[in-house]
């Protein structure tokens, strides 16, 4: 057996070994009631609750802004990210936040929304009709 | 809808683009052909020169194909015919002619016409110069090529779609009730350039990045031909220039993405382990792979089957990263990916045909790849770097698949329809803590393989040299580490290590290059391309691990967030009201303006830093931007402004702003729901004004008094908001505003316009008064007088006389020949002069009348100038020279002046921005680090290049010897 057979096996092993491990690093989007029980961060992919008031007041803390997201169960909670509002919030279809829940409010560090495409066709449509 | 005669529509350039790109798919067909059977029958000399010359035939017209359907989207889109689709969705009538080739490569197409551009360049190159390389290879270009052109080619197979053609027709790609309208084309408009796309970074970047992808081919084709002859040592010569090129120029696209990144996107960084560019790097990583085991290749005869698989990989992994930006599969995972084009399954089949394809090639032939039977010594160069190679595609194989997982929760889900998929919680930290030993590993590794030889045994006779650069080195490392360590620290052991390698491999390829190398010139590319490696990583300590958010905001959340760790570091932004200084780290920032240029908002934020004494010791300004969509209605990109300095980047954005001023729509209405209030003043006579405000949170209401007085009427007055037009008709009061309970005195300017038939108003704000003003419509009624209401007096005057009219003391001052006046526009051949009055009011105020009076083509006319709050009109009627005096006309008129103005005491502010400010020390390490990279790689490909044109010129003096003999 040639040693550089022996090393790319050895590497192999690593790399099986790190994909595995990784599983640690990785999560599957999660409910708020799942996310009380968790003390380890957690993403939760939910919908805007477009009836419920968004609070950012940059003039009192520009780094804090609420909001409220139903997830996949239908429950509705309060979110605080702490950080400025990200432009065209409102317009998002889905949103994945990321962080714990403490107490009834659920502290993201990070977000991330998917917005419908600026150039998709329903909004050609109404151009055209509208030119 | 098919009876229709539209109007104005430009068929013919579609027609042939058309006809071009099917040109090109079945010249691409047959070149595969022609070059294969001129690969087949190589050894008979008539048989394959007939085949290569159709071969080459068919490549010509494949290329320039190509070029033309490039060439007639260019002029369809440069000419702005919106009957095409792809024209109406990149192109609009405001968009830049700068951008358009931006536009080109916005879409899909446009950037597989790019790489199929490159392509046709780089196989033309090697059709003039591969030699007996040219007809192995080029079958495969073509093969390459076939899959590229089908993916433009537009084709229905019943249901089913082969590409996405660039040259459809709007009408035919949407149905909307407009196109039942003939001249449907003058009714539309262009979608233009995502404005995020609009800057200079996307002219240059996609085809930097498209050449590099296109050159990744050519190593990979000549490793196929390579597999394809059998002759597996004589291909590495002629491919080894290119893949050093392929290297660099890949490796400078892939970073000039960070560079754009980092120089006009908001995230902060030049890198952030995102899918896309994930996915642009291990391709890199696999072709340096192949790189080092084809130099082993070359100097030992070892490590060819490697030097296949890296080559195969690297080809096949730049179609699974077109296929992962493409399809659409990466969904919510990436910022940039392209929007979904229906063109999965055949990006599926391109990458599952090129990874069977190449598998199969190096199957077959496996087992006859010339390997040395004996082993490679442990004390030998190629061993160390075979281990290196194996470190890069450890490196690449976890990179792939972490970056693959929604590919794989889109298989599982298909299976099982419940499964919810997994997602890596914090990309960042994943990356960096695996790829961090790849990192330390392969700085060693290049340098320690430096001091090493090709296929050395005598390990002791090499043993003293060895030991001594290593010595030097360490020893100039570990000070040297402890220097930068004390000025960006390094927080943990595995940071302290990395730190250690990247200054071990800068130090020890210097000094191979200059005490060992003696500078030689072929050891220049090694020893730059591992040395830049080694800077990069320091620059990724002191930038990366060191960045750091400088702005935060002194308002503090209280209690909700008590036992959140790290909650600091969240704070990121920084609130600076207009003109308030604040204070962040040693600088303190001041916003001081802002200009809107048709959609780009520029802020101007000055930054002083003082000394002790509190001297400014350095001042800069930044310009942050914001861009609005078309509409004005919300801001499509915030551009940063960093501001460099050698040592460190001071990296600044708007991260927020009052939602008033980005959406003017909601302005509008805002200004509209104000509760203004009607006043209105005689000049100098100031009005005391009460309102009540309701106290916030509390059952009860407060009194306040302003008093408020204005003081002057502006016929040419200055509002930031305002440009004046050709025609207009503005009107400013200067009007001073103060509140009873606070000290300070306010002067605004709110301006009033009539411009043809529209009343514009450009209202002031008064911060902290919650104060707005705004000039009230009727200030031109009362302004206006009718002259027919005026009765002038006539006066004749000569200069220094003084008069008397209606209680005015006034007097003649003389004239004045540089005549200006707010509403004449000098034209040539004019003679224009006015005569300067000084009034002085019964009340006691000062005034100065300066009438105009004008001779043009032989005419005389004459402007009126007035004192609005005196209601005095002055006419300059005549001018006689002789007696050098002037006929001047004075009315007064009836009412007395009153100027009529609004205000309102509940508007707030929204003079401010949220700031984000990002120090990243030593970035310019990092630059230079990966500058040195791609430099060190193009040196040797210069110098690989120059060793293979000598040997080919000396090949030629030589006589002819039969291809199996040059093996060897």
């Amino acid at each position: 057996m040639k040693r550089i057979y022996i090393i790319a096996g050895v590497m192999l092993a690593v790399a099986i070994g790190v994909l595995v491990s990784a599983t640690g690093d990785m999560s599957t989007y999660t409910t708020f009631a799942e996310a009380s029980n968790s003390s380890r961060k957690v993403k939760i992919a939910g919908q805007l609750a477009k009836d419920k008031a968004m609070e950012y007041n940059p003039e009192k803390d520009p780094n804090y802004f609420s909001f409220f997201i139903k997830d996949a169960e239908g429950v509705e909670k309060k979110v605080v990210l702490l950080a400025a509002k990200p432009q065209d919030f409102e317009l998002s279809e889905q949103i994945v936040v990321t962080g714990k829940m403490q107490d009834d409010t659920f502290v993201a560090t990070d977000l991330l929304m998917k917005c419908p495409s600026k150039y998709k066709d329903e909004e050609v449509t109404i151009r055209i009709e509208r030119g | 809808m098919g009876e229709i005669q539209y109007i104005g529509e430009h068929l013919l350039p579609g027609k042939l683009g058309h006809l071009a790109i099917i040109t090109a798919f079945v010249t691409s067909i047959l070149g595969v052909y022609a070059y294969a059977m001129a690969t087949k029958y190589r050894a008979e000399l008539d048989k394959t020169q007939s085949w290569k010359r159709l071969g080459r035939g068919a490549f010509i017209v494949h290329s320039a194909s190509i070029f033309s359907v490039i060439g007639i989207l260019f002029y369809l889109m440069i000419n702005q015919y919106y009957e095409y689709q792809y024209v109406w969705s990149h192109v609009s009538e405001d968009l830049p002619m700068r951008y358009i080739f931006s536009a080109f490569w916005e879409g899909q197409e446009g950037s597989f016409l790019l790489w199929m551009f490159w392509h046709a360049v780089l196989g033309l190159i090697l059709m003039r110069t591969a030699k007996k390389w040219e007809a192995p290879t080029l079958s495969i270009m073509n093969l390459v090529q076939l899959f590229l052109v089908s993916m433009i080619l537009g084709i229905y197979f019943g249901d089913n779609k082969i590409g996405a053609n660039p040259l459809l027709l709007l009408r035919d790609t949407m149905d909307a009730p407009i196109f039942a309208q003939a001249d449907y084309l003058s009714l539309i408009k262009g979608n233009g350039l995502n404005p995020l796309l609009q800057n200079y970074w996307m002219t240059i970047h996609p085809p930097t990045l498209f050449l590099g992808f296109a050159s990744v081919t050519i190593p990979f084709l000549y490793a196929i031909a390579g597999l394809w002859t059998g002759e597996h040592k004589a291909w590495l010569r002629p491919a080894l220039p290119w893949a050093l090129f392929s290297g660099s120029i890949l490796g400078t696209g892939i970073l000039m993405g960070g560079a754009w990144a980092y120089e006009a996107l908001s995230f902060g960084g030049y890198w952030a382990w995102d899918p896309v560019e994930n996915m642009s790097l291990v391709p890199w990583l696999t072709l340096i792979a192949g790189i080092h085991t084809h130099l082993i290749a070359r100097a030992t005869g070892r490590a060819i089957r490697s030097t296949y698989i890296y080559y195969g990989l690297s080809f096949v992994l730049i179609i699974y990263s077109t296929f992962l930006t493409r399809s659409g599969v990466l969904g919510e995972t990436s910022v940039h990916a392209f929007t979904e084009m229906g063109l999965e399954w055949q990006l599926i089949a391109f990458i599952v045909f090129f990874l069977g394809f190449t598998a199969w090639m190096i199957g077959r032939t496996y087992k006859s790849i010339p390997r040395p039977k004996t082993e490679e010594s442990t004390t030998s160069r190629e061993f160390w770097m075979l281990i290196g190679t194996l470190v890069l595609l450890f490196s690449a194989v976890i990179i792939t698949i972490a970056t693959s997982l929604p590919v794989f929760n889109k298989i599982i889900k298909y299976f099982d329809p419940v499964f919810e998929g997994w997602v890596i919680t914090d990309p960042v930290p994943f990356y960096n803590k695996y790829n961090l030993w790849v990192a330390v590993f392969i700085a060693f590794l290049s340098s320690v393989a430096q001091l090493m030889r090709y296929r050395e045994r005598n390990w002791k006779k090499h043993l003293r040299k060895f030991g001594t650069a290593m010595g030097i080195s360490a020893a100039i490392t570990i000070p040297l580490t402890w220097l930068i360590a004390s000025w960006t620290p390094t927080y943990n052991w595995q940071y302290t290590i990395l730190l250690i390698s990247g200054v071990f491999a800068t130090v020890l390829n210097m000094d191979y290059l200059i005490r060992i190398g003696k500078g030689s010139s072929k050891l220049v590319g090694t020893s730059f391309a591992h040395m830049g490696f080694g800077l990069m990583l320091i620059g990724l300590i002191t930038s990366g691990l060191n960045k750091q958010i400088i702005s935060s905001s002194p308002f503090v959340m209280e209690g909700l967030l008590t036992n959140m760790e790290d909650q600091e570091g969240w704070r990121k932004n920084m609130l600076l009201f207009k003109n308030t200084p604040m204070l962040m780290e040693e600088y303190e920032l001041t916003y001081v303006s802002d200009t809107l240029v048709n959609y780009n908002r520029t802020y101007t934020v000055n930054f002083k830093k003082k000394n002790q004494a509190g001297e400014v010791v350095e001042e800069f300004n930044i310009y942050p931007m914001v861009q609005y969509n078309k509409e004005y209605t919300k801001i499509a990109a915030s551009n940063p402004s960093t501001r460099h300095y050698l040592d460190r980047d001071i990296f600044t954005y708007i991260s927020g702003l009052p939602e008033v001023e980005m959406n003017f729509q909601l302005r509008q209405e805002r200004e509209d729901s104000l509760n203004y209030r009607t006043f209105s003043a005689a000049l100098g006579e100031t009005l005391v004004i009460r309102d009540t405000a309701e106290i916030k949170g509390k059952d009860t209401s407060t009194i306040r008094t302003y008093q408020v007085t204005p003081l002057a009427i502006n016929r040419n007055p200055r509002n930031p908001d305002y440009e004046r037009e050709k025609g207009d008709i503005p009107i400013g009061v200067t009007i001073q505003v103060r509140r009873l309970d606070k000290d300070s005195i306010f002067t605004v300017e709110p301006v009033i316009v009539l411009r043809g038939q529209l009343l514009y108003t450009y209202p002031s704000q008064i911060d902290p008064l919650s104060a707005r003003l705004r000039v009230d419509e009727s200030i031109f009624e009362r302004l206006l007088v009718p002259e027919e209401e005026l009765e002038y007096e006539e006066f004749e005057l000569t200069q220094g006389q003084t008069f008397e009219y209606a209680g005015y003391q006034m007097q003649f001052a003389g004239f004045n020949k540089r005549a200006e006046h707010v509403n004449y526009e000098p034209e040539e051949g004019d003679i224009a002069v006015s005569s300067m009055i000084s009034i002085k009011a019964p009340g006691g105020q000062n005034y100065m009348a300066s009438p105009l009076f004008f001779i043009r083509d032989n005419k005389p006319y004459n402007l009126k100038d007035e004192i609005p709050a005196e209601g005095l009109h002055l006419r300059f009627i005549k001018l006689d020279p002789q007696k050098e005096t002037a006929i001047v006309w004075i009315a007064k008129a009836q009412n007395a002046f009153e100027v009529p103005f609004q205000m309102a005491t509940d508007s707030f502010s929204s003079n401010w921005i949220v700031l984000q400010a990002i120090e990243f020390p030593g970035i310019n390490l990092f630059w230079l680090g990966t500058i040195l990279m791609m430099v060190g790689l193009g040196w040797a490909m210069v110098i690989r290049g120059r060793e293979k044109r000598k040997l080919n010129k000396a090949e030629k003096n030589q006589p002819i010897v039969p291809e199996e003999a040059t093996l060897s």
